[in-house]
């Protein structure tokens, strides 16, 4: 750790800098807040207030209207499940699909196994505009446009190349030992990638889990090119929807986008530190 | 036991591979397929048309434009979210109290979507009530009603200094794991001789940092190539093309247009351009890995 603090001072005099620094940082993490604080507090003021330009004063009293606006509405609530339908399988099964390949490669290599891992890594780089015409095509012959497989499919593929980093990092610290031992025992590789080497991962499996929900929740681009219909709308592409409909009900737009962010707030709170931790790891070692 | 093995690994990998195979490797050569072609979207045949899309790029005005507008994007997604990274991560590390809600503060961004970061800056840029003008006017005393986002001069900064508020908690916690790594004993000898703590961040903190600077250019710069959700919420590549970008202009061709010969060539190069980066970010990799053991 590098103290800065300390560093400031020199000798027993009185030392400013711990206050300046920590001033200067609380006036920097309100800069960081005032937009999201401007979202809060439009929530919970009527369209008149804001029309009247009392968009980021505090409130007088609170106005819960534009939460039960949003939350009365069906359309509302089928963005959300068809969120969950594409975000629940799709982290799941590219967490399945990674941690299958990363325990090859941090457990059995074989010749040539780092060229497949780096090729499979180097996914992970590339904007996804880069393969969206021919998925496009793809989907459109299987006659699957408009609906939600398509999303959950390239999500599950595009996790895969971080999921594989991060699980074959992860399962590489697990010793070898315990894998020789619970072979010697008559276990085969699929048992010792589930009874021993998954178990052992369990920070691994939370960092990803945060991660890929994140992502998956908050995506736009495809979404927006796979779905056409109102009823296979995400809640990210329903917010941009709604803005139509709402268009001068800032506060309705406010509570929505709020709401919409809960799920990620939440995992992100619970998961602080994995989520950080795995933002990290995925950078560092990439 | 080898065959063994072997038979274990075909098993395992058999379904990752192949999912990843056909639906990333499969579409990113076809991309390139397509690229010489004029498929328009809707008929399932088309023709090849050699390097013709290709050569239309070189004509395309807007094309250019939207080069000219990733370039600026990925230079001041270099510049301000390292910078104000660094400068969080080093204020942060110093031992004050508060620094893990501090931390938070800085990093929730993140987790916002890109959609939502957009509407909260559309808020800030209206012209009438946004938060921006509002203080321009308190400060002035005059009446200002500048509209950001409808201004082709500002629009694109805007964008990018909404996409610079999301970023910068990435860049600070890449930082603070670097900082972590430079032993405490290091500094306090700096101490001891006598250099000044501007002098030791500049001299042996920042130097030791090489390594996580790398990684977090390069993650600014990769992510920066990905930026489209954010101008799509935000100005849709607007004003007059302002504020567009390679992303959004391969998504216009594509899915407005229905150019998807054109907009596969348009990939294919966006394709090229994070291929380099890529491979120049490995190579500063190894380089950091070789001085830093």
């Amino acid at each position: 750790m590098v103290d800065v603090a300390l560093a400031f001072a020199p000798g027993r005099r009185f030392n400013p800098w711990p206050a300046v620094i920590f001033i200067s940082l609380a006036v920097l993490a309100l800069l960081f807040l005032a937009p999201t604080a401007g979202v809060l507090l439009s929530s919970i003021k009527t369209t008149r207030d804001i029309a009247l330009g009392q968009l980021w004063t505090i409130p007088s009293e609170l106005f819960w209207g534009n939460y039960a606006e949003v939350l009365a509405n069906p359309a509302v609530h089928r963005y959300f499940l068809n969120t969950f339908i594409v975000t629940a399988p799709a982290t799941v099964a590219s967490i399945a699909l990674g941690s299958l390949a990363g325990y090859v490669f941090a457990k059995l290599p074989f010749r040539g196994s780092n060229l497949l891992f780096l090729v499979i890594v180097s996914g992970m780089f590339f904007p996804p505009q880069v393969i969206l015409i021919p998925l496009f095509r793809l989907f459109n012959a299987m006659d699957l446009i408009d609906t939600l497989y398509p999303i959950i499919i390239i999500h599950t593929a595009m996790g895969i190349p971080i999921c594989t980093l991060l699980m074959r990092n992860f399962f590489a610290t697990v010793p070898n030992a315990l894998r020789e031992a619970a072979i010697l025992e008559g276990a085969n590789e699929w048992q010792v990638l589930t009874r021993v080497a998954l178990p052992l991962s369990l920070p691994a499996l939370a960092v990803l889990a945060t991660l890929q929900f994140t992502w998956i929740w908050n995506d736009f681009l495809w979404p927006l090119i796979f779905t056409q219909s109102d009823e296979k709308r995400t809640i990210m592409l329903g917010i941009v929807n709604l803005q139509g409909q709402y268009s001068v009900a800032w506060g309705v737009q406010g509570s929505l986008s709020l709401i919409a962010s809960l799920p990620t707030l939440i995992v992100f709170l619970f998961f602080q530190r994995y989520f950080i931790k795995g933002m990290t790891m995925g950078a560092v070692k990439g | 036991m080898e065959r063994e093995n072997r038979l274990w690994r075909v098993i395992l990998l058999a379904l990752p591979v192949a999912v990843f195979a056909a639906f990333v490797v499969w579409p990113l050569a076809s991309s390139f397929y397509y690229s010489f072609t004029d498929w328009n979207g809707f008929n399932p045949d088309y023709d090849f048309v050699g390097f013709d899309n290709f050569l239309k790029i070189h004509t395309d005005k807007l094309f250019l434009n939207a080069t000219i507008n990733t370039a600026f994007w990925i230079v001041a997604a270099i510049v301000v979210p390292t910078a104000l990274g660094l400068g969080l991560a080093l204020l942060i590390d110093s031992r004050i109290p508060g620094g893990p809600v501090f931390k938070s503060i800085f990093y929730l961004p993140i987790c916002l979507s890109a959609v939502v970061v957009g509407q909260i800056w559309v808020w800030i840029y209206q012209p009438d009530w946004g938060l921006l003008n509002t203080v321009v006017e308190a400060v002035s005393g005059e009446n200002f009603n500048y509209a950001w986002l409808a201004k082709p001069d500002s629009a694109l900064w805007s964008v990018i200094l909404a996409w610079s508020w999301q970023q910068t908690g990435l860049s600070m916690v890449i930082f603070l794991a670097g900082l972590t790594t430079i032993p405490e004993e290091l500094l306090e000898v700096c101490e001891i001789e006598g250099a000044k703590a501007f002098q030791r961040i500049r001299l042996v903190v920042i130097p030791l940092l090489t390594p996580a600077t790398v990684v977090v250019i390069a993650l600014n710069v990769i992510n920066s190539l990905k930026g489209f959700d954010i101008l799509y919420t935000m100005t849709g590549g607007g004003p007059f093309n302002s504020s567009d970008t390679l992303a959004m202009h391969m998504y216009n061709e594509s899915f407005k247009k229905y150019l998807m010969g054109y907009g596969s060539a348009i990939s294919v190069v966006l394709f090229l351009i994070a291929l380099t980066i890529i491979r120049l970010y490995f190579r500063q990799l190894r380089k950091v890995d070789e001085l830093h053991g």
